[in-house]
């Protein structure tokens, strides 16, 4: 490895180190270790990245700097004084804030308002003194450079600004390290590019990023250190001059990649099934590709990438701009899911218990829902035949080996793996021969995990044709024919047979180049 | 971090008798029972007749097919405010039309009655297509659409009330005749309630319509329209407080412009909301809403039979629902 492994721990001790230092940090819960003895520091005026994918710790890791996990081992160290924090007001004391995904800003209220969140508001003579609250926000907007009117609405700003402002609260609050959980997420290049520029100047003035994001490239645009985490050890902290794409892939995605086996013969037949051309959305533009019977297709990517987006273009969650699909050479309108549904198109959306579970209702209800017409006693009072449709319920739960007490059981009585089975069963009786699965295995168990990639399998030998995305990366090696990835909106690169490696999405959809 | 996936704890599992999930399934049905034996046993002369058994159906059968109606539209999550003005438009518009035409037979009355109820669809379907096309909020518009429908009447009636002398028999007779001794409102009422009963829970539009209710996003991506169903659901429950209306002013013998619907839209939503926390917890069904409007009905005869003061009866029916939110919010807090 092209690191040095552990800074930390040798210079904590140094007067002129660290601002913070995590030594030895350990979070431990039932079941799984999610830190394990992890070490790095942060300096002064500093942008140091966070990198590691999905469950690699980095979440547990900040909710343990801002004091709303305790850890169950090892200290965090401020101006290398070791610190207790039990409560996010005790790390605000010590100067860390952290500036959520999601900026925790309220958009109805002005920018001067949202600055005082939670503080009480300066009065005169038992009123709000309104011109001092806009003083105050004025001041710590200049703090950041940020030129935005203090009576503008929140909700009315672009993203990037909404960055800036719950960065500009963070620096008021005298915040000496500014914790960044994703924020470039939601902003365009030219807005990313915009937040850099501030958080440069910022930290020239002495403040400190931990800047935890996806997108390799923007880290070697703005970083100054990286640190990588993975399974929950410390994978590497490296300097600017020893950052290289490929260095820090492998520390991502550890050396040799997955341990997870390649999947083995395909079942891709000859022919198109489904044919995109030119597909263009909000965040996507210009896709193309062919789907075969029986084919397993990956559109992978990070968050933003635009895989996500065309898995909604190709269902009609959202309205396509530009170019089109065809269904066995027949062209799809892709108005609405009802258009994609009509012409055969089955879809588990992303976030299960939110866009795909019926509450409260019965697995039956569950199963049945988007065939009932295939179950009506007549078609026009749209009567429900109660055997046929048990009959089908009782059908396709077996052959999704479902586990429950019964079809009449509560859906909300089943584990989440036997929900998603559910959610992908529904769609075995309307006819569906094309299926779009976005994370099916996402907060499954691993036993369930394996019975899904064995379903998607099953659907695929049947001629199937299937479109897969996930955030876990190593799935696609263990699912996919072949894999599109996508970075800024397109289609980057195309992977097939051996070449569908975790490290080869990761290089891809970060921005580099594959060795040839 | 950690998977959701872990059994979770269920009352099942534990020792004992589930209190929370019985009262909360039967609870307002309890207090019916409980309610019936006290009065019975208060006033037995009185109350516990097949008189005023039937009484106590006929005065709640305006109300219930009311509440069936708007129990519809809360099954897809729609608030409808206007049904108390959709009662008042029935009532006066059929009678207003009847005495125009100066019609006696039957036929005639038949083709008002279904003309009215069909204009009064297309205004609760105009409510659907406002609400899902424009995504307006339901509570709102609705509440607009009475203000229109309520200006409508009286612009049209000119404040005066149209009076028995012009309504011919063959229109009061729904109101005030029996068949086999048994009033003809409830008949309308228990006729009504099935039907509205076989289409929730025994068709495929009605199990959208909870689809929906429960999940739009889910249901968007299962292939269902919302705005097919709104529309479905609004003119469902405007025809519905419609007929109320209409049976309201058959009963009086008149077409009064204002003060019909009023009384019946909080007790509409009191006696929908009680049946949300019977028998199926948190789920609007046609059966608990029956019970809902029995309790009220049962409240207020009981109470006017026993002698006690009119205040009391307000205070009951509040304290009661009170009690059945409180009941299925503890089943749900408990769940999550």
């Amino acid at each position: 490895m092209t690191s040095t492994d552990h800074p930390a721990a040798t210079g904590a001790s140094d007067p002129s180190g660290e601002v913070l230092t995590i030594r030895g940090l350990t979070k431990q819960f039932p079941g799984t270790l999610a830190l394990d003895a992890v070490s790095f520091g942060v300096r002064p005026g500093e942008i140091h990245a966070l990198l590691g994918e999905n469950g690699a710790g980095k979440s547990t890791l900040i909710k343990c700097v801002c004091g709303a996990y305790a850890p169950t081992g090892g200290e965090i160290l401020i101006d290398g004084r070791p610190v207790t924090m039990t409560s996010p007001a005790d790390a605000a004391a010590a100067g860390i804030a952290v500036v959520h995904q999601h900026m925790n800003l309220v958009p109805t209220l002005s920018v001067a308002e949202n600055l005082h969140l939670g503080e009480r508001l300066p009065r005169r003579a038992g009123l709000l003194h309104w011109r001092k609250v806009h003083r105050r926000a004025r001041e710590v907007l200049d703090r950041v450079a940020l030129d935005v009117p203090t009576t503008a609405i929140v909700g009315d700003l672009r993203p990037e600004q909404h960055a800036m402002i719950s960065i500009a609260r963070a620096v008021s609050a005298d915040a000496r390290i500014v914790i960044l959980d994703e924020p470039t997420n939601a902003l365009l290049p030219h807005e990313v590019e915009r937040l850099f520029e501030q958080m440069r100047a910022l930290a020239t003035r002495g403040h400190s990023f931990l800047h935890i994001s996806h997108r390799l490239s923007e880290v070697f645009e703005i970083a100054d250190r990286a640190t990588v985490l993975r399974d929950g050890r410390h994978a590497g902290t490296f300097e600017r001059a020893d950052m290289t794409h490929s260095g820090i892939v492998e520390a991502i995605v550890g050396r040799g990649g997955s341990l997870a086996e390649r999947r083995g013969t395909s079942h891709a037949r000859t022919g198109t099934l489904m044919k995109v051309r030119d597909l263009s959305g909000q965040r996507a533009r210009g896709i193309s590709f062919d789907l075969a019977p029986g084919e397993i297709v990956g559109l992978a990517g990070l968050p933003g990438s635009g895989a996500d987006e065309t898995m909604n273009l190709l269902f009609g969650r959202n309205r396509p701009t530009g170019g089109g699909i065809e269904v066995e050479g027949r062209p799809v309108p892709l108005r609405d899911p009802a258009d994609a549904i009509a012409a055969g198109i089955a879809n588990v959306p992303k976030n299960r218990l939110a866009e795909a579970i019926f509450h409260a209702d019965s697995v039956r209800a569950n199963v049945t829902l988007p065939s009932l017409a295939n179950y009506l006693r007549e078609p026009v009072l749209r009567l429900i035949h109660r055997g046929r449709e048990d009959a089908a319920a009782e059908e396709v739960t077996a052959k999704m080996r479902v586990r429950m007490a019964g079809i009449g059981a509560s859906i909300d009585s089943l584990s989440g793996g036997n929900q998603q089975k559910v959610v992908l069963g529904r769609w075995l009786t309307t006819g569906a021969r094309i299926f779009l699965l976005n994370s099916p295995t996402a907060a499954v168990d691993v036993g369930a995990k394996k019975e899904i990639y064995d379903l998607i399998d099953e659907l695929a030998r049947e001629g199937k044709g299937i479109v897969f995305a996930s955030t876990e990366l190593e799935e696609y090696a263990l699912v996919c024919d072949r894999v599109f990835v996508f970075a800024a909106g397109r289609v980057v690169g195309e992977l097939t047979g051996d070449q569908v490696t975790e490290p080869n999405i990761m290089t891809l959809a970060a921005g580099g180049a594959l060795a040839a | 971090m950690s998977t959701t996936d872990t059994a979770k704890g269920t009352a099942v599992d534990r020792q004992g008798f589930d209190w929370i999930t019985f009262l909360s399934r039967w609870g307002t049905l309890i207090s019916l029972g409980l309610l019936i034996v006290l009065f019975s046993i208060g006033r037995p002369e009185v109350f516990m007749t097949l008189r005023n058994m039937l009484n106590i159906l006929n005065q709640v059968s305006i109300l219930g097919m009311i509440a069936f109606g708007l129990t519809i539209c809360l099954v897809v999550g729609l608030f409808d405010l206007s049904i108390g003005a959709m009662a008042t438009f029935g009532g006066y518009f059929a009678a207003r039309f009847l005495a125009e035409l100066g019609a006696e037979s039957g036929i005639v009355v038949a083709l008002v009655i279904l003309a009215v109820l069909a204009l009064s669809a297309v205004i609760g379907m105009l409510n659907g297509a406002l609400i899902s096309y424009l995504g307006i909020s339901a509570i709102v518009e609705t509440l607009a659409m009475s203000f229109v429908a309520t200006g409508v009447i009286l612009g049209v009636s000119g404040g005066r009330t149209v009076y028995s002398t012009d309504i011919p028999e063959a229109f009061t007779i729904i109101g005030q005749g029996k068949i086999a001794g048994i009033p003809n409102p409830i008949l309308i009422l228990l006729l009504l309630g099935l039907a509205l009963w076989v289409f929730l829970e025994h068709t495929q539009t009605g199990r959208n319509m909870y689809a929906l209710g429960g999940n739009r996003e889910a249901s968007r991506l299962s292939g269902i329209s919302f705005a097919r169903h709104a529309l479905i659901a609004m003119a469902i429950s405007a025809s519905c407080a419609a007929l109320g209306g209409l049976v309201a002013g058959a009963n009086l013998g008149a077409g009064r412009p204002q003060g019909v619907g009023d009384v019946y839209l909080l007790n509409a939503f009191v006696a929908v909301f009680i049946g949300a926390s019977t028998l199926k917890p948190g789920k609007f069904h046609i059966i608990g809403t029956a019970v809902g409007v029995l309790l009220i009905g049962v409240i207020n005869n009981g109470l006017s039979v026993m002698g006690v003061a009119t205040f009391w009866q307000y205070i009951v029916q509040g304290g009661i629902l009170i009690l059945a939110l409180i009941s299925a919010s503890l089943n749900t807090v408990r769940r999550v």
